[in-house]
Formats: structure tokens, sequence, C-alpha cells
């Protein structure tokens, strides 16, 4: 670690400023070595339509990233891998959770591999990122998890469309159904980030509106919550008719568990944003996720043919139930492939691409699919779930289908506690 | 009254927790001067084992020495192929990067072997269920794990101060050329202290795992975590590791009942005033 | 004897005069870069010199004054966090920007500075990493200023100039042209404060402290200088990437990007300006690309750091080295035997 070097003590020769610029190239010259070289291209009508996923397949989100990709494939694979008379070919990055990582690889698909259009991002904070990227570099970007209500709203772009939800969405119709169905004082309990934050405002409005109130509202450490211990006794203190959370991942384990652990569960109702108990979270926690109510725009045992089929299928191909993460990667892929149909494979111009996107509409595993053009964002049924026991298995019943919601396109439905 | 007295027993709870974590590492960390970085991935090495124990021969207790055995053998082979080479503050750096890069790979493998999901384990059937403490119903497994730490910090507290192997380890740290020079074998000490370091975090990891279950991502969370009650301890003293426990875990329960939104800060607060106050933690030997 | 002498000096003047060339062309890569490959590679180009300006920064703490830093991220962050709120509040004028960074940067440099400096070893790691992970609740927790966990997007690219003579750096390649400046700039102030006597007291105060305040050096004094250093141009680098990404995240300020600055310089060889360097491009750019050909990456990763542990525990530079001094003696002995 000593520094050998001599160093003459008399100011800064040529040959030293020379070298300061030489590493500065040397430090980069390996990159281009490895393209080729070419002229730039935004997207093309010829060849195969190469798209980019930006999905975490390390670190804690890399569940969702599998589980978006691996149904992706699969209805790729369902329609021969072709659309719009053209080959698809997919390219994926790993994002990590990082948005500078992220940065990095929109920049790799979009202008070394020059991909026609980029889906995937799990994480709002990755998303809002590179809002401004696609928006300035005019390319189109399918976001098939991240719901960031801003994306819908006030940070909204013609280039990203949302096939998965905004957070508002399956927050805001529990609220309403909680007063009129469970009790009156509710205690909410998030992780302290953006996220939460929306769950609070979207059921809180809701809540209140239905004649309910908010007695109380836990921030919890994010991104790691530690020791659930301390939330529980608070919890069990304030007393409530139903606490409200929105946790997901290995919080939501965590969470579930501790509140069983403490015997909180027979006591006071959980309800929550379906991610807390979707089914990649629900084998580990168990019995301790029994009676859970949650609202989400899918279930695993929602009663259509598409779903069903998607079910068996993707259960064959990986070995598990699918979740609601491969629900939107599949109606993701879905979208990709009816809007290359539209513009008849010519993704050259992406504002054609865009034009299209309001008139698809399908029969989606989570039932009928279409954008509201207004948010960029699914219009779609929110069902109310609990968990049971289903021939010897645990999962998330349909209760109550709680209509077709749409996100506001502003904060006007949301409250502040 | 009553609440402050239950988050009284979960601060006792996460603080035993935080000791069982962290006592390998303070080991390691004091009486080696080894940077180790890996120590959060030999916890979720030793929680996954175990899982997979429970899940296979539904036996939490064949776990609790079979994880710490394993990892611990892992522990051997890493020190007598790597470690050794790198010992000296001098070479801090480079511990530094060989642990890191030993946690990337952990990380990894672990992901690549029992995949990303979050798994729990059930806590053996001994210890479920729960007893009423005021109003509330406090699960028995938390409660012992109070027992657990007490039994833990006695039996090394035992093995370090009363007895021939502790009295070699201690005097290796101080002199290790001394201790060689009576016909001991300082490597084959240094081994064994790393091992079982190592083999206490897998221990933690088994302990822990009915409580803050197993994902990717819990390896780097454990790591700071037990930096932090290490650092905050003082290195080199196995009581400092037991009080960093208590004061880091009472914080972040207290500070998780009082002030919520602050508690991620709160820690890392406590840890820099007793830092200032002491600047080599609660009982670090002072120039440490 | 005399013959050998002159001809050894020639060959070393030689070889001096081959080094002046290379540089001198690599200049010119550096100069003609952004006309020589496309603009993803200009990016990473951009990339790497941000993060050579931060990772020499914190070469100035680990590698000269012998101060592990674990928390420098807090100036990276912090920097990135104030371009961002005055860009998007006020002006993207860097007449206006970059004080207010390098002011803001340099107090909470002071500020941390006067605790942290107080203790030494790993207590030092672990206090200025304490002090990166406040910074990074305070950015979760105050979501009015700092956008919470969303970050704060929007940042517009910096501009200079008034009127109808400011000019902005929106286009990428000028924008690669900014930051080279800035990464020429700094390399030089880096370059003048570690060749200068100040520069030579850190040293000292690296391999023996007890003897600098021995002699009279006010040594607290002089790491305080270096910690506020460094941290002002860990700022600019931070100021420079929230610019370039056009947004400012608490990532920034995670002590997961703590490690990775210092896993730069040691991979680099730590207690040189070129070895940060080198360190920024191989982090930067290699799990990119490992990411892109194996899943398995972050054990190819894990794999070549314990490589570098085991055969190059100087860094790169240490390799490089060892392969001049090689050569230096291949030289010499060549001289012999002719």
């Amino acid at each position: 670690m000593s520094d050998k070097k001599t160093v003459q003590p008399t100011g800064l020769s040529r040959r030293e400023f020379l070298r300061a610029a030489g590493i500065a190239a040397g430090a980069v010259a390996a990159a281009p070595l490895l393209s080729a070289c070419g002229p730039f291209v935004g997207g093309r009508a010829t060849g195969p339509v190469k798209i980019g996923i930006l999905l975490p397949y390390s670190d804690i989100y890399a569940v969702l990233g599998e589980s978006i990709t691996a149904a992706m494939e699969m209805y790729f694979e369902e329609v021969g891998n072709e659309a719009g008379g053209r080959k698809i070919e997919l390219i994926k990055e790993d994002t990590e959770i990082k948005p500078d990582v992220a940065q990095q690889k929109a920049r790799k698909l979009v202008e070394q591999d020059e991909v026609d259009l980029v889906a995937g991002i799990v994480s709002s904070g990755v998303l809002l990122a590179l809002r401004d990227y696609f928006d300035a570099n005019k390319k189109l970007l399918i976001c098939a998890n991240a719901g960031a209500n801003p994306i819908s709203r006030d940070r909204k772009t013609p280039y990203i469309w949302r096939t998965s939800f905004s957070n508002w969405q399956p927050n805001w119709p529990t609220g309403k159904w909680a007063a009129e169905n469970v009790g009156k004082r509710a205690f909410i309990s998030v992780p302290d980030y953006a996220a939460g934050e929306n769950t609070i405002t979207a059921f809180a409005h809701s809540f209140v509106n239905a004649g309910g109130e908010v007695i109380g509202v836990q921030r919890t450490p994010f991104p790691n919550m530690g020791d659930p211990a301390p939330f529980m006794a608070e919890i069990a203190d304030a007393n409530p008719d139903l606490v409200y959370a929105f946790y997901s991942g290995g919080a939501a384990v965590t969470f579930v568990k501790a509140y069983a652990d403490f015997g909180l569960a027979g006591k006071i109702p959980l309800l929550s944003s379906g991610f807390m108990v979707e089914e990649d979270v629900l084998p580990a926690q168990g019995e301790a996720a029994l009676g859970v109510r949650s609202g989400l725009h899918w279930a695993l045992l929602l009663d259509n043919e598409t779903n069903k089929r998607f079910r068996k299928a993707y259960k064959e191909r990986t070995g598990r139930e699918p979740n609601v993460f491969a629900v939107q990667g599949y109606d993701t892929a879905r979208v990709i492939v009816e809007m290359l149909n539209k513009v008849e494979g010519d993704t050259s111009n992406v504002d054609k691409m865009i034009e299209v996107l309001p008139d698809i509409q399908f029969d989606s595993p989570r039932g009928p699919f279409k954008f509201d053009a207004k948010s960029q964002n699914p219009s779609q049924h929110i069902y109310l779930r609990e968990v049971r026991e289903v021939d010897g298995e645990l999962h998330n019943v349909i209760i109550e289908d709680m209509g077709e919601i749409t996100d506001p396109g502003d904060n006007s439905k949301d409250l502040q506690v | 009254m009553e609440t402050f007295i239950i988050q009284l027993l979960n601060g006792l709870v996460f603080s035993m927790l935080l000791f069982t974590m962290a006592a390998g590492l303070s080991l390691i960390f004091g009486q080696m001067d080894v940077i180790n970085l890996a120590h959060g991935s030999f916890y979720l090495l030793g929680g996954y084992i175990g899982l997979t124990m429970v899940r296979r021969l539904n036996n939490f207790w064949l776990a609790l020495v079979v994880a710490p055995l394993l990892v611990g053998a892992l522990g051997l082979v890493l020190e007598y192929f790597f470690l050794r080479r790198l010992y000296g503050r001098h070479r801090h750096l480079d511990q530094v990067l060989f642990t890191f890069g030993l946690a990337l790979i952990a990380a990894d493998l672990i992901r690549w072997y029992w995949g990303a999901y979050v798994e729990s384990v059930p806590p053996p059937d001994l210890l479920s269920g729960q007893v009423p403490v005021f109003a509330v119903q406090f699960p028995i497994y938390r409660l012992s794990l109070i027992g657990v730490g007490v039994a833990l910090a006695l039996f090394l507290w035992l093995l370090i101060e009363r007895t021939r192997i502790g009295a070699i380890i201690r005097a290796g740290v101080a002199d290790a050329e001394m201790v060689s020079a009576l016909g001991i074998d300082v490597h084959k000490v240094f081994a064994g202290v790393f091992a079982l370091g190592v083999a206490l975090a897998a221990l933690a990891g088994v302990l822990g795992s009915p409580v803050l279950n197993l994902y990717p991502g819990l390896d780097f969370e454990i790591l700071i975590l037990t930096l932090v009650v290490v650092v905050v301890g003082g290195l080199g003293t196995l009581k400092g590791a037991f009080f960093g426990s208590l004061l880091i875990g009472m914080a972040d329960t207290f500070g998780k009942a009082f002030l919520p939104e602050f508690t991620l800060f709160l820690i890392f607060a406590v840890m820099a005033v007793v830092l200032l106050l002491r600047p080599s933690g609660l009982f670090g030997l002072e120039g440490a | 004897m005399a013959a050998i002498a002159s001809r050894l000096a020639r060959v070393r003047l030689q070889f001096a005069q081959r080094r002046t060339w290379a540089l001198l062309l690599l200049a010119v890569v550096a100069v003609l870069y952004p006309y020589l490959v496309r603009p993803y590679h200009l990016s990473l180009a951009i990339e790497v010199l941000i993060f050579a300006i931060f990772a020499m920064s914190l070469d100035i703490l680990l590698g000269y004054t012998g101060l592990v830093s674990f928390g420098h991220a807090a100036f990276f962050g912090l920097g990135a966090y104030l371009v961002a709120y005055t860009t998007i509040g006020l002006t993207n004028n860097l007449a206006v920007t970059l004080p207010v960074v390098v002011v803001g940067t340099a107090l909470a440099a002071l500020v941390a500075g006067f605790f942290a400096i107080r203790t030494s070893g790993i207590y030092f790691l672990m206090v200025t990493l304490a002090f990166a992970q406040m910074l990074f609740s305070i950015a979760i927790r105050w979501s009015s200023v700092t956008g919470g966990s969303d970050g704060l997007s929007g940042v517009s690219r910096p501009a200079i100039g008034v009127g109808p003579l400011s000019y902005t750096f929106d286009s990428r390649t000028s924008f690669y042209y900014l930051v080279l400046a800035f990464f020429l700039l700094s390399w030089w102030v880096l370059r003048r404060i570690v060749d200068s006597p100040f520069g030579w007291t850190l040293r000292g105060i690296r391999e023996n402290e007890q003897r600098m305040l021995a002699l009279g050096y006010n040594t607290f004094r002089y790491k305080m200088a270096a910690f506020v250093i460094a941290g002002v141009f860990a700022g600019i680098a931070g100021m420079l990437l929230a610019q370039f990404f056009r947004h400012a995240a608490p990532e920034n300020l995670y002590w997961t990007t703590s490690g990775q600055v210092m896993i730069m310089l040691i991979v680099g060889g730590t207690g040189t300006l070129t070895g940060p360097i080198l360190g920024a491009a191989v982090i930067r750019l290699l799990p990119n690309y490992l990411s892109t050909y194996t899943d398995r990456w972050q054990t190819v990763l894990g794999l070549t750091f314990i490589l570098f542990v085991l055969f190059a525990p100087q860094g790169i530079m240490g390799l490089i080295q060892r392969f001049r001094q090689r050569g230096e003696r291949r030289e010499h002995s060549e001289n012999r035997t002719s």
C-alpha cells in the first residue's frame, strides 16, 4: 500500500498532464471493442423484433423477475415467437434493484442492442429513474410491474404504458369494502417509502368517505423491517377494528407470521393490498396467512377459461403455481404481440405503436384486459380475496368482485393521513 | 406501563438474537483482527441448511447441530486455503476484498440452490404456541431465545476465560510469536477460532430463521447489523458484544415503538454517539 | 561500464518517450472518443469518468491518509441531491449549482469529519458508515424535499453562461466533454495536492501518526482537510451522475455505493491516482458485461475479487508495476549480454 513512486516536487509536467488524459481514454477504450460499429437505429421494419427486458434477476426481487420472464416467454412461445409477420427476439438484462444499474442497462438495450421496445421494471424507484430517458429518447417502455402512481399522473409520458396496476388501484376499493364489511376503526401499517404512502392515501380516501376512521398509522423502516415484534405490540395496544397493511417479499412473510405468532390473527382482522399474501409468499407464510383478506386484480382461483389454461401451462413449465407478477408478464407479452399485429410489424414509428395501444383488448387470466387511455394503465376489476384452505393448500379465494377500477389520473381520490 | 414492559421483553428477545448473530463476528473480528464481510453469508447458509434439515427430517434440534458443523467445516477449508495468507493489520483491505468476494459468491450460489423465494422455518413443536403476558400473547419461541442468548454468552465466557484453549487464544492474540515459542501451533488456534466464529454465525442462522425467515439479501442486512453491534460494544471483548447487543436491541425496539419513522436513523445515531464518547466502543481496549 | 550506463540511460529515455507517445495517443483518443464509438459506449465512458472522480476522491482518504471510510457515498449522494434540488427548484446553471454542491458537501464533510476523525481504524469506518446511513434514512423520510424512495427525477443537464451566451450540455457528446473536463481538472488538482508538502504529510500520518504528532504536526487538522477535500470531489462526482442520469436516487447514498467505490480502490490499487481510475473502469464495466453473458455473474465477480487478493494484492497498479519491473530487468539483462 505504500507509495513507492518518487514524485518531483516541482509543479506538473506536460507528461503528467498527458498521462491523465491518456488514462481517461485508456479506461474507456476497451468498451467499443466489444461491439460492431454501425449507425444508431431507432426501430426497424424488417428482421426480428428485438424486445429488451429490464428485470431484477438477483437480490430481493429476483422472484418477481423470474416469474415475469417465465410467463412472457410462455406467451411468446404460444404464438410461435412471431407477431406482425416478424420473429420475436428477447434480450434480458439484470437491473438488480439499483437505479444506476438500470440506467446503464437501459442504454445498452436501446443504443447497443437497438431494441424496438423495452418491457419489464419491477421497482418504482427504477421506473421513475428511467422515466426521463425513455421520454427524451421517445422509446416505448411497457411496464410489467412497478406501480408508482406518478407515472399515471403528473410524471406521465406518452412512451411509458403500464400493463400491471397503479399502487392506488388495489387499495382504493378495498378501503370502502373494509368500512362497509369489517369495521370503522382502522390501523394502517406500511413500509416507509413511496409505495407505502400510495397505499395509505388510497385506502384512507375511500375508507374515510365510507364512514371509517384511521386511528393510527405505522411506518416501518424501509428497505429492511428487521424485527417486527415492536410493531405487533403497538397494534395490540391500539386495538383497532381492523389492520390494513402493505408488505411484499421477505417483509410480507415476516409481518404476517409475526401477526399470527403474537396471537393477533384471531383477534383483529388483517386486510391488505393483495401483494402481501400473493402466491409467491403464501407457501412461506403457511397457516399464519389464513383469513387475511386483500384486494388485487387477480387471484389464482379466478374462474375464467384463460386463467385455468394459464395456470396449468405455467405450472407445467415452472413447477410452481403462477403469481400475479407472472400474470402481468403474460399480459405484457400479449400486449406486445397484439400491438405488433396491429402495426403489422412496423416498429420504425413509435407514435404508430402508441396509437394502437388503447385499442388493445383481450381476455387475460385476470379477466378482460384493456387500457385506460388517460392514465396509460389498465382499467381492471379488483377482487376482494381471502386466504383459505382449498384441497389441502392455501390459496386466495375470491369473495367479491369490487368492480372495474380506473386510476383517476390525478391525486383527487387520495387522502393524506 | 404494560406496553412498556412488553416492549422491554421484545427488546430483550431481539438483543439476545443479535448476540447470537454477533458473537461469531466478535470472535473473528476481535480475537483474530480479521474483517469478515461474509459473516451474514455464513448466517444465511446456516439458516438454509437448517431449512433443508427441517424439511427433510422434520428435526429442528438436529439442524441446530448439523448446520454449524457443516458451516464450521467450510470455515476450516476457507481458512486453510485462503485466509491464512491474509492475516495482519496491513492486509485489512485484502480481507475486505476477499470476504466481499466470498459474500457475492455465497449469495449467488445460495439463490441458485435454494431459489429466491422467501422461506420460513417453523419453530420446534416444543416451543411453539404463546403465553399470555398482560394483554399480549407472547410467542414461546421468542422467549426461549433469551435463554439461548444468555446460555451462549456464559458458554463463550467460560471457554475463553476459564479453559486452556481460551488461554491459548487470548495469548495468541496478544503475542503470536510467544505462543509459537511455547510449541503451540498458532495456525491451528486461529483456524479453530475462525471455524468456531462461522459455526456460531450458522447457529444464529438456524435460531433466527423462525423469526426473521430466509431470503436473498438477508445476508447483508445481518452483516450491517452485527457490525454495528460489535463496534458499539468494542472489539476484542465478549462483554462488548453482549452489551452492544443489548444497547442496539433496545434502541431498535424502543425506536420502532416510539419513533418508528426514525428507526434506521436511530441505530446509527446511537452508534455514532457511543463512538464519539468512547472512540473504541463501550468495552473496547484503547488504541485497539 | 560507462558504455553500459549510457545505454541504460538511453533505454530509459526511449521508454519515457514511448510512454509519452502512448499517452499522447490516448489523449487524442479521449478527445475524439465521441466520434469513434456508438452512443452507448460514450455513456459508459461518462459513467467511468464520473466514478473515477469519486474513487480518486476516496483515495485521498483511504490510500494517502490511511483513513478507511465506509461512508463516502454520503458526499456522492449529497452532491447528487443538492444539484437535483437546485436544478429543479432554481436553475441548471453551473455557476450556481457547482458552488452549491461544493459548499454543501464541504460543510457536510466538516461536520462529519469533526466527529469521525476522533476515531480511528475500524471505528472510523463505522462512524462514516453511520453518517451515510443517517443521510440515507433522511433521504427516504423527508420526501417533500428528497422525493423519498423514488428520488428526484427531472434534473436537466447543466448550463453555463448567461442570456444569449449561455450553453446547455444537452447532447451526450457535449456532456462527455464537460465530464472529461471535470475529470482532468479533478485529477490535476488532486495530483497537485498529493505531491505537495501537505500530501506528504498525509502519507506521514498514514505511515505513523504518532511520529507526525511528535514532530509537531496537528494531525487532526490535516486529516480534517483531507476529509473535506475528499468529500467535495465525491460531491462533484455525485453532481455529474445526477446530471447525466437526470435523477438523484437514495441508492446514491446507500452503503452499497460506499462499498462499491471502496472495492474500486482495492481492485485498482490504493495510494495512487491511476489505480482508482482503473478500478472504476473495471467495477463499472465488468459486472455489466458479465451479467449480459451469464446468469451467474455474481459468482464470477466474486471469484475475480478473490483472484485479485491472491495474485494481485496491490490491485491492478501492483500488477502493472510488477510487469514493468520485470520488463526493465529484462532490458537490463539484455544490455548486459550484448
